[in-house]
């Protein structure tokens, strides 16, 4: 187990290097010099060779990637080339955000699809199974922020009960903070619920057709009780896999569900990066978000590996 | 359930055979030009030949919801073709040599650029080139590789243990010959539902990317814009908002059924490999 | 102690056990015979009331004065683990990968009663017993650092744990080794209180049982003491299955059965026996009654 998890640890932080590599690499290629950008089209070329020693971006590109990269590793994400504020507080005034939003889509998510991919394998030939199958399969055809403009519609719009957007901070008013993100949390989580009601299912279906739960009712157990003491444990194996992969995609969803609430978080942050052509804040956003994504990875198959004995 | 008729691929077929009429016919005809800006019939209410009534600019809803298919379709069959053209070779390969030092890059890469949705390949192509139809169109297909790589390779392993295989390989033939004469053959239906599932994801993309302005740019019609441009107008007319947002929903539905109803039809004992991006 | 009378199962309309019968006295060992697809581990398990969904069972079966059969989950449940208990065939699936066996073992005393810390130092006394080296280390192992044969001793200690008055086994040995295939029918023939084993070898039944029950298509066609059955067998399937078992001289041909068992529901009426039988005639197509004191067979033309 210990060698696993230095082994895991080595290749999260060389995906993580090689991801830095990528996005830097990435944004270097962009046509056009972000001392020219900043300076516009009239300056004069002493101007801007000045401002490009200021940014630093006359040095070779390994020399800057390195003093990226070195700055990423103290939280230091440099000084933004358009408004000359530094990235890295920014940035983690919008993490905490972002954090909130996806955490608290994926509880929505948990809470609806444990108990209803459950049921919906144990009641699997009844139509009320069925129904919720045939539910999730729609809930999947609905993208977050889809989800999001009808959540508006119907709270917002026509009953009136919550507000269509806008955050505050909790330190300001916790019942507002709470009711700014319900309706951001339910258009996360019903999607990412119904993807997970699938797999809930069918990780049940398959351990509910599994020996030991014929064991473990031949001691005594009825249906219900062995498939509460043996089967929900090995079923979380597979979802705790997909659970991961949910919380890479809710991240993204995130990025798209503050557009629609106005929300005050990362990807909003990085779409105003991109607006206002703010290439360093851009890549300090997409190298955490990335960062955050190989973490999640590394996080589940962790946990997979402490779930599972055979694994160990 | 031989005999049984299935429900997957009958509703997942006329669904997504909808969405092709529509762009089909697009070519030809449309109700009304779907990027004429006509003061005139600023947000007019449905009927008299407006069947679902017009925009902010005037704009034809009907009209530009079937353009707007044909657009969906474009994204999804050229980000769905980079990615089996570019994940299924890679998979094969990871999958007949699984011990292998390729393989094992092969993989690692795969991860790697897992890490990259769409969304942010788009954003970064975006801030470079410029958003627009292409730059999603690529962002799609390469964030859709590693699914079709996994995919591929765990068939094709699969496949690699299978009798005619092991015979073939005893009877000394090449690996490209066994990978084009039998892995290929055996792991097409495998590849076919996840083209199907990925043209799904795919038009999600790409939807989210019009929402935010990173996917096809004005005039052209597409569902996600449309329902980015009715957002501010959801208190007065919502039903600007529905209509595109519904023609989304059923697209997906209509590839994701037909994935099921493929799967299940192709071959039931394959319903188990399936990749969960 | 055991009374089964005119049991029934069937799955939708195809009816897959008809009308058995057979009782077991406390202490006695029967075998049950028959080739897959005869019945015989559906017997089983309508016994145990562990029928897959979809498949149910009718009939009369009794432990002691306990209804098996027809009685809501509710009441069987408690006697399944205590009063009889059952070893399945594939051990390798047949323990939760997740726990470890001691848990494991400890599971079925605790369900029925027992105390947890009593329940945990009896699971290590159980490991013992059924001969398993280092019981206090095996106990916290997990399933898969066990060998098929040691988790099949496991499954035998959580079967014994509550004393069951019938312990019911359904081919324990098939997907062992055969060098440990043997210590384990010894140790099955030395534990069990009272025993129905159900297997298709001869062999073990002989080593194993002292009366036999022959299944075919889902009905009991022979019974009787194990010597009579194996030295005069009546029923002409029986002939036949005894017949392709014994040891041939090198050079002559196996006898064996022509065809094949055909699938539930397509058995023919009347003998279920009669397509393949090469005795078969016109009065086969009515069904034979189980009948003689004893050594019992259902056919119209026995042997002699």
């Amino acid at each position: 187990m210990i060698l696993y998890l230095v082994k895991r640890l080595a290749v999260l932080l060389a995906s993580t290097v090689v991801a830095a590599v990528a996005v830097f690499a990435f944004m270097a290629l962009l046509p056009g010099d972000p001392a020219e950008i900043a300076l516009g089209v009239n300056a004069t070329p002493e101007a801007v060779a000045d401002l490009r020693h200021r940014f630093g971006t006359d040095r070779p590109p390994a020399v800057q990637f390195l003093d990226w990269f070195g700055g990423l590793v103290q939280g230091d994400f440099g000084t933004s080339y358009v408004t000359s504020a530094p990235i890295g507080p920014q940035i983690s005034d919008r993490l905490g955000v972002t954090a909130v939003l996806v955490l608290g889509g994926m509880a929505v998510a948990l809470v609806l699809a444990v108990p209803l991919g459950t049921f919906a394998a144990v009641h699997h030939r009844d139509p009320l199974g069925a129904a919720i199958s045939a539910a999730s399969q729609v809930g999947i055809a609905v993208p977050a922020f889809l989800a999001g403009i009808l959540l508006v519609f119907v709270f917002a719009v026509q009953a009136q009960v919550l507000p269509s957007g806008g955050y505050v901070p909790i330190a300001d008013d916790p019942g507002e903070w709470l009711r700014g993100l319900l309706l951001p949390w339910l258009s996360l989580g019903l999607v990412q619920g119904a993807v997970l009601t699938r797999y809930v299912r069918s990780a049940v279906l398959d351990v509910m057709r599994e020996d030991y739960l014929r064991t473990a009712r031949a001691k005594g157990r009825g249906r219900t009780g062995a498939l509460w003491r043996h089967g929900l444990r090995n079923a979380s194996v597979p979802v705790v896999t997909v659970l991961g992969l949910q919380l890479a995609t809710l991240l993204i969803g995130a990025v798209v569900v503050e557009r629609v609430f106005v929300i005050p978080g990362l990807g909003d942050l990085l779409l105003n990066g991109v607006a206002g052509r703010d290439l360093l804040l851009v890549q300090g956003v997409v190298m955490v978000l990335v960062a955050a994504v190989l973490l999640i990875n590394f996080v589940v198959d962790v946990t997979y590996h402490l779930l599972d004995p055979r694994l160990r | 359930m031989r005999g049984r008729p299935n429900l997957a691929l009958l509703t997942g077929g006329t669904l997504v055979g909808l969405v092709v009429l529509a762009a089909a016919v697009s070519f030809f005809w449309t109700p009304h030009d779907p990027t004429l800006v006509d003061a005139a019939r600023k947000l007019r209410e449905p009927g008299g030949g407006y069947l679902l009534g017009a925009d902010k600019f005037g704009r034809d809803t009907f009209s530009q919801l079937m353009v707007g298919a044909r657009t969906t379709l474009y994204v999804g069959v050229v980000a769905v073709g980079i990615a089996a053209v570019v994940g299924t070779p890679l998979g094969v390969v990871a999958g007949m040599t699984p011990r292998g030092w390729l393989s094992e890059l092969i993989m690692r890469v795969n991860d790697l650029v897992f890490a990259f949705p769409a969304l942010l390949l788009a954003v970064m192509l975006g801030a470079v080139y410029g958003p627009g139809t292409l730059t999603a169109m690529i962002a799609i297909g390469v964030a859709t590789v590693p699914a079709f790589a996994r995919v591929a390779r765990a068939a094709t392993l699969q496949v690699m243990v299978t009798d005619y295989i092991l015979a073939a390989r005893a009877a000394g033939r090449r690996r490209p010959a066994i990978a084009v004469r039998h892995v290929l053959p055996n792991i097409g239906s495998v590849l076919i539902v996840q083209a199907s599932v990925s043209f799904a994801i795919a038009i999600l993309a790409e939807a989210a990317l019009s929402f935010l302005g990173f996917g096809t740019r004005p005039p052209i019609p597409s569902w996600g814009r449309m329902l980015q441009e009715s957002q501010e107008l959801l208190f007065s007319t919502p039903r600007l908002a529905l209509w595109p947002g519904l023609a989304i929903a059923l697209a997906v539905l209509g590839f994701n059924l037909l994935g099921d109803g493929l799967r299940d039809h192709l071959d039931p004992k394959l319903r188990r490999i399936r990749a969960d991006g | 102690m055991l009374t089964v009378e005119g049991l029934h199962v069937r799955a939708d309309a195809v009816e897959l056990v008809h009308d058995v019968s057979f009782t077991i006295a406390p202490g006695e060992r029967v075998g049950l015979i028959g080739e897959s697809g005869s019945g015989k581990s559906l017997t089983a398990l309508s016994l145990m009331g562990l029928l897959p969904e979809g498949v149910t069972a009718s009939g009369r079966a009794r432990l002691g004065e306990r209804d098996l059969v027809g009685v809501p989950e509710s009441r069987v449940k408690d006697l399944r683990g205590r009063a009889l208990s059952m070893v399945f065939q594939e051990p390798m699936t047949a323990l939760n990968p997740l726990m470890r066996v001691g848990a494991q073992v400890a599971e079925v005393m605790t369900l029925h009663g027992r105390p947890r810390h009593e329940a945990r130092e009896r699971a290590v006394e159980l490991l013992e017993r059924v001969r398993l080296p280092e019981p206090g280390q095996i106990a916290r192992a997990y399933p898969h650092q066990l060998s098929g044969g040691q988790r099949q001793r496991v499954m035998l200690a959580i079967a014994l744990a509550n004393g069951p008055e019938l312990l019911i086994c359904d081919e324990p040995t098939t997907a062992l080794d055969v060098t440990v295939q043997k210590q384990m029918l010894d140790l099955i023939a030395e534990v069990a209180p009272a025993l129905l084993f159900i297997t298709h070898d001869l062999a073990v039944i002989a080593s194993m049982c002292e009366r036999v029950l022959v299944m075919y298509g889902g009905r009991v066609v022979e019974s009787g003491p194990l010597r009579d059955v194996f030295t005069r067998p009546r029923h002409r399937y029986t002939q036949g299955l005894l017949a392709a078992s014994r040891l041939t001289p090198r050079g002559t041909r196996l006898p064996t059965i022509a065809g094949s068992v055909p699938p539930a529901g397509r058995f023919p009426s009347g003998c279920v026996f009669r397509n393949r039988c090469p005795h078969a005639t016109p009065a086969c197509e009515t069904t034979p009654a189980l009948t003689g004191d004893g050594h019992a067979h259902a056919c119209w033309h026995p042997a002699d």
